[in-house]
This record gives structure tokens, sequence and C-alpha cells, in this order.
């Protein structure tokens, strides 16, 4: 008997939640205000929570990526061959002074072009012995495969313009993983190259003239001409992995299970969304159904804005470009 | 249904607005500025509909405000919170 009551009362608490009822007063209790004002509190809490998690030492937080720097260069090809324009070669230096760059910026907790100290992307060239008539550097991170990284890279106009520029010849890729505010981070740095000597015209001997020996203009200034340096105007302790091997593995990444930040409010969020929007047709079918009438905003009206929220959360994908 | 084909002016700005903010999205992937401001505009418009369209219908009330706020900021929070963790 007792049992019975439980379960009737387990059964009415449902009906209260998800259904309207003469104990809701007719309209399903969760889609309340007062019900959504707690979702939103929940979920603002639910990031901030997110956000301490790196400052507590748990190590738990970070985005498993399987990036091939061999891929990004093929796919960066494969754009500029669709493009009209020749394909890029693999440059060791340049793949070593995007390496140095990606340990700067995790060395150094920062993620942006020109670091905190205010050394330039092209000093890297430079330190790395890459004499260059041409550079660009882009960047990107928390990409979780090549192909979405430049795809990135070219849905920003002025990523796009380094990565299908005639200027470059050569091209290095650092995929590098660390921590980058206490959040497990894939790096990739793209650095774009023409030798200086690549390009500076070969004077005929016969005009008694000595071969050229000059060491290539390099300047920190703002885009010297004919030395061009575009990298794309906006917006600890780390691990580097060569530029040939991919760095990190999906899954368990040196012993801990990573949770993606993005994949967990992405769930969540599904989750919240998806659950209102049922309990929003099933009370709008029953009102309907029943004539109730009630003072309230439109089902349909919420509906549609919570439906275009469920498209848009699916549409976001995780990474940063800069 | 036949409520929604009295009212379709309002409803086909409502999908207008709805429609914008999506594309918006698809446009402006990967800009985090451009897509924050598409989605506080979303908010805010869908908000600005829910209140002209009570008021035309005469039964425009605080509570339906407050009802039309609450969810704006429901899918605010939602967008907001992925756009960051991006």
């Amino acid at each position: 008997m007792a049992k019975k009551l439980k379960v009737e009362k387990i059964i009415d608490r449902l009906v209260h939640l998800f259904l309207p009822w003469h104990t809701n007063n007719q309209k399903a209790r969760l889609i309340h205000p007062q019900i959504i004002i707690l979702f939103v509190i929940k979920l603002v809490v639910f990031q901030v929570i997110l956000q301490f998690i790196p400052s507590s030492g748990l190590k738990i937080l970070g985005y498993a990526a399987n990036i091939a720097p061999d891929e990004v260069v093929r796919i960066t090809n494969e754009k500029r061959v669709e493009a009209g324009l020749l394909p890029l070669e693999m440059n060791p230096t340049l793949a070593q002074a995007a390496q140095a760059k990606g340990a700067d910026m995790l060395n150094n907790n920062y993620w942006a072009h020109v670091s905190p100290d205010g050394t330039q992307p092209w000093s890297f060239f430079i330190n790395s012995g890459y004499s260059y008539r041409y550079a660009g550097e882009n960047l990107a991170r928390d990409f979780t495969n090549p192909v979405s990284a430049v795809d990135a890279w070219m849905a920003s106009p002025t990523h796009k313009d380094n990565l299908l520029s005639a200027n470059y010849r050569e091209i290095g890729i650092a995929v590098i993983e660390g921590d980058l505010d206490g959040v497990d981070t894939t790096i990739i740095v793209q650095f774009f190259g023409t030798k200086y000597t690549d390009t500076v015209p070969s004077v005929p001997i016969a005009e008694g003239q000595p071969a050229s020996t000059e060491a290539p203009q390099v300047s920190i200034s703002p885009t010297p001409v004919p030395v061009a340096v575009t990298f794309p105007s906006p917006s600890p302790t780390s691990s580097l992995v060569a530029a040939e091997t991919p760095v990190a593995e999906a899954g368990p990444v040196g012993g801990r299970v990573l949770i993606s930040p993005f994949s967990t409010t992405k769930g969540v969020s599904l989750v919240v969304v998806g659950l209102l929007l049922n309990v929003l047709v099933f009370d709008g079918l029953i009102t309907r159904r029943r004539r109730i009438a009630r003072i309230g905003g439109r089902t349909f009206a919420h509906l549609s804005f919570l439906g275009m929220i469920m498209a848009i959360v699916l549409i976001l994908k995780a990474g940063q470009v800069i | 249904m036949k409520k929604i084909i009295k009212d379709l002016p309002h409803y086909l700005s409502l999908a207008g607005i709805l429609a914008a903010g999506i594309i918006g999205f698809m446009v402006f992937s990967y800009e985090r500025v451009f897509l924050i401001a598409v989605a506080i505009g979303l908010a805010l418009a869908y908000v600005a509909w829910g209140i002209i369209h009570h008021a035309i219908h005469r039964d425009l009330y605080l509570s339906v405000v407050v009802e039309y706020i609450v969810v704006a900021s429901l899918g605010l929070v939602v967008i907001l919170s992925l756009i960051f963790q991006a």
C-alpha cells in the first residue's frame, strides 16, 4: 500500500513537471519562468566550475586532437591548387621556427601573434636561420582534426589571404600540445615563407658587379617593401612534439582522461534545450486539445526560438584561429 | 494553426529573425566578436518581437514580458557558453 502511494507520488510529480495539470496552473512546471531561470543559473554555475577546474589543479580538461602536420600541409596545398596556385614545399627550418613559436606561446602562456614581451612572429624565422623575402603566420587551437582547422582559416578572409598568397613558396607546420591557461590545448602554428635568396635576381657577371651577398632586410616594423611579413590581424609547461608526427592522440593523454570543455558544454546545452523543446511540444498539444486559455508567451514562438538555439548549438564548432 | 495563419506577418518576421541568426552563425563562424553580437542581437530581437506581438493582440502583461526575457536569457547563456568555450 505504502509502495503504491510512493509510485503514485512519483507519477504525480512527473505529471506536474512535464504536463499541464491543475497542480501547475495548467502549464508544465518545467516551462515556468522560475524553473527556466533556475536552468539559466545552473548553466552559469556549470561554466564557472569549468573555469575553476584548471586553477584547482585538477587536470581533466582539454582537447584530444589527432592532427598530423603533414595532413595540414596536404590540405593547405589542396586549397592552393584549387585556387590555381603552386603547392608549397615543406621546409624543415620553417617547421623548426613554427615549433619555437608554439613553444614560446605555451612557455609564456599567451595566445597571440605578438608575445607579451613584444617578440614579433618573424623573430622566430630569423632565429631559426630562415632569411625570408616574404613571411606569414596563421595560428589555430583546439581543433580536433586538420580539415576543420584549415576550413576555419579559409573561412576568415585574412587567414585565407595568407594561405592563398602567391608570394609564398614554402611552409612549416608545428602541432604542439601543452597547458594554456590550465587547459590541455593543441596549437597549430602555420608558417609561410619565401627565402630571400629565391627572389633576389641574379646579376649577370658580364656587368662586372659582384654577386649579391647582402643579408636580407629584416625589420620588425610593419611590412617594409619588398620584404613582406604578414599575419592576420585580429583579434607553463609544454610538451613539444616533432613536426613530423601527430601530437596528441585522441582519448587519454599521458594516462589522463581529458574532457573537452566545449564538448561537455555542448552536451549539457543539447540536453537542456532538448528537454524544454519536448516539454513545450507536449504542453502545446495538450493545451490545444483541452482548449486551455492562459496568460503567457506563445508556445509556437518559444518552440521556434529554442529550435533555432538547438540549430546554433549544432552548428558551433570548437577551435579558434588568429 | 489557424492562429498562426491569421498572424502570418508576425510569424514571418519571427522566422526572418531566427533565419538571420542561423545564417549569421554560419557566415561568422570563428569570428568570436561577431558571434557574440549576433547572439545578443537575437535575444533582444526575440524579446522585442514578443512584446510587439502581444501588444498588438492586447494581451501584454508583465508575466508575458518576463517569460520572453527568461527564454531569451536561456538561449543567450547557452550560445555564449559555447562561444567562450570554443
